[in-house]
């Protein structure tokens, strides 16, 4: 079998991504259901990108088959990530307004009695 | 000491008549204004509970961590969590608080499926999806996981950290049950349905965000 250099990369990348999920794990900051759901996806990514035949019936089914449909793949893909990444800094923006509007609310209410003491 | 979480937007017709029926069977109501305006903060006031207000409206999640914060600060040992339009009966917080001193549980949750109560059929299908999704997120089964109605024990309220501001924070809490492997307790209550509560509830297309962020946050957590 010979592998192409993407069927190098993104197996590496998922076992990296696993590897993470359980250390976040040990640290106790992902739940074994976390750290489970995490392995699933990765084993699964990294599964189709060495055994891309997996996926043949999609292909049949979509008809992607040349390399102009391969790229607008990619590229839909890349589109992907970058909307999931800017979700997540959307959602540390917010939990970030939370904080201060919550610290803010307790300051005015003499319940920062804890903050002052650390 | 016993404090029950109020967290309240715009309930300036309820909140009072929650504060006064609570504190019968509490130490303490502290009521988190969610940046209401319609003087909701005031009427909590005038019916005598303590009130930490938001700034700005950031939902249900946010006011209630908020809420165990203060109660926290305050000293509470227990805190009940109920919401402000009178769905909830505080006559139930007797119940609800029960295990909690015997030290047979670390968190109560209500259970608005378990007793005689008249449920609309879209709300039984709402919350059913609202289950499935807490126990695909989770791993973990609730019968009633998206009630606000809950009760806290030492070891939980110590350990809570709710990051979710909005109606995801139910399915967060199930997660921090798992997470930290308190012991759970489910009490059926009684659930007071009106035009006013179904017209406050969550519209679908609020439920199906609401799913989503569970699944993405479980995901990237």
């Amino acid at each position: 079998m010979i592998l192409t250099p993407y069927q190098i990369v993104v197996p590496l990348v998922s076992a990296l991504l696993v590897f993470y999920a359980w250390s976040l794990w040990m640290r106790q900051k992902k739940t074994m259901w976390e750290t489970m759901l995490w392995t699933v996806f990765w084993g699964l990514i990294a599964v189709i990108s060495l055994y891309p035949s997996l996926l043949s019936y999609i292909a049949l089914v979509t008809g992607i088959k040349s390399e102009v449909n391969a790229i607008a793949v990619i590229s839909i893909g890349i589109l992907f990530f970058a909307v999931f990444y800017l979700i997540i800094r959307i959602e540390e923006m917010e939990q970030r307004i939370t904080r201060v509007v919550r610290k803010v609310a307790l300051k005015e209410a003499g319940l920062d009695r804890e903050e002052r003491d650390k | 000491m016993t404090i029950a979480v109020i967290p309240a937007y715009n309930e300036v017709t309820r909140i009072g008549a929650v504060v006064r029926d609570a504190q019968k069977f509490v130490d303490t109501v502290i009521v988190v204004d969610d940046g209401s305006g319609d003087g909701t903060a005031e009427a909590a006031l005038k019916a005598g509970a303590h009130v930490v207000r938001h700034a700005e409206n950031c939902g249900p999640g946010a006011a209630t961590m908020t809420g165990i914060e203060a109660a926290r600060r305050m000293g509470a040992e227990i805190v009940v969590t109920l919401d402000a339009d009178e769905q909830h009966d505080p006559k139930d917080i007797p119940a609800m608080t029960g295990s909690l001193t015997a030290g047979n549980a670390d968190v109560v949750f209500a259970n608005r499926f378990g007793g005689g109560n008249t449920i609309p059929f879209v709300r039984r299908i709402f919350n059913a999806i609202g289950n499935m999704v807490t126990l695909f997120a989770t791993g973990m089964w609730v019968s009633d996981s998206q009630c606000g109605y809950k009760a806290f024990g030492p070891k939980a309220m110590r350990e809570l950290q709710l990051k979710m501001s909005g109606f995801e924070f139910c399915t967060e809490i199930v997660r921090e049950a798992a997470h930290h492997r308190w012991r759970i307790v489910q009490v059926p209550v009684k659930v007071i349905y009106s035009e006013y509560t179904l017209a406050k509830g969550q519209s679908f297309a609020n439920g199906m965000r609401t799913a989503f962020k569970i699944l993405l946050r479980s995901f990237l957590r």
